[in-house]
């Protein structure tokens, strides 16, 4: 009887790589505020925010070119 | 009976693996759990380097690169929770690292230790690259880490806050991702084969092996003594 085990290849890496990505924009503006928020910190959280996002926005493109880039294993 | 393919011929050069998803669902919190404790044993001891990108290595090489950016992503979603909004920023850090680290070893690029060594020292370059930017625009230069120190050295010598913040940090760095990836080979080499089969890492007896993990480790905890004389 064969069981087939679930596996998981580079599309699947490269999918949870976005989802990775995108889990960080999520947590981004509030974490902005409280990185504004402390003491020591002279930027505003709008800065911040948008120094991440620049940031985050080129390990995107990154992922993007690596799908388009890699090729995915055929073998079942 | 059934054979298994993968292992009777050596294919193609560049063929990924597939890996059980139970082993990335096993590997990929112990991983994450690995990052975060390695950086408060960090900062409880006060060390002079951030050993919060262990597990990010291991996952990188054995799983893939973009699977060593969840884990990277996760540490510090994770960590910014329990030692505060700090850590959120420097995640990219921690997924550029993944990256550096899976890809080369992917291309078949860290087969010998000199080379394995390099890629580590190619993950601080990029990583710091990566970190100066997000030291100095959002955080002025300083959250309160042992480079701070430095990064005030710097500056006393009379350098720009740029030049200051990349100085002291590639050094930290440099010894913290030599320790981190030849620590990382090591849990690498305690893992089952069948997960590591394919990957092309440094092949040596089992007492050369022993030699060149212990031999990394000890330049980077030299680097880190270093800095730490350098400082004084």
């Amino acid at each position: 009887m064969d069981k087939k085990q679930l596996t998981v290849g580079t599309k699947e890496g490269l999918g949870v790589g976005i989802i990775g990505l995108g889990l960080l924009l999520i947590f981004l503006p509030s974490f902005s505020q409280k990185i504004a928020d402390l003491d020591f910190i002279k930027s505003e959280a709008f800065g911040i925010l948008s120094g991440a996002v620049m940031v985050l926005a080129i390990l995107t493109m990154l992922a993007g070119l690596a799908v388009i880039l890699t090729r995915t294993d055929e073998e079942e | 009976m059934t054979t298994n393919v993968e292992t009777a011929v050596p294919t193609q050069k560049k063929r990924m693996k597939r890996i059980p998803l139970t082993y990335v669902v096993a590997l990929v919190p112990v991983a994450v759990a690995l990052n975060i404790v390695g950086g408060q044993i960090n900062t409880a001891l006060h060390l002079p380097t951030f050993l919060d990108m262990i597990g990010t290595a291991v996952v990188a090489i054995v799983l893939g690169p973009w699977w060593g950016a969840l884990v990277g992503a996760t540490t510090n979603i994770v960590a910014s929770f329990i030692s505060g909004p700090i850590s959120l920023p420097f995640a990219a850090c921690n997924v550029v690292g993944a990256l550096v680290w899976g890809y080369p070893v992917r291309w078949g690029w860290g087969k010998k230790f000199w080379s394995f060594g390099l890629i580590n020292i190619a993950v601080a370059f990029f990583v710091s690259l990566t970190a100066v930017p997000i030291y100095v625009f959002i955080f002025g230069g300083a959250t309160g880490h042992f480079s701070d120190m430095m990064t005030a050295a710097f500056l006393a010598m009379g350098q720009n806050l740029i030049v200051s913040v990349f100085s002291s940090n590639i050094l930290v760095s440099l010894a913290d991702k030599i320790i981190s990836g030849f620590v990382a080979l090591a849990i690498i080499e305690a893992l089952p084969a069948n997960l590591t089969q394919g990957i092309e890492l440094p092949k040596a007896e089992r007492i050369g092996k022993i030699v060149w993990i212990t031999g990394g480790i000890v330049l980077g905890v030299a680097i880190a003594l270093i800095m730490l004389a350098i400082q004084k």
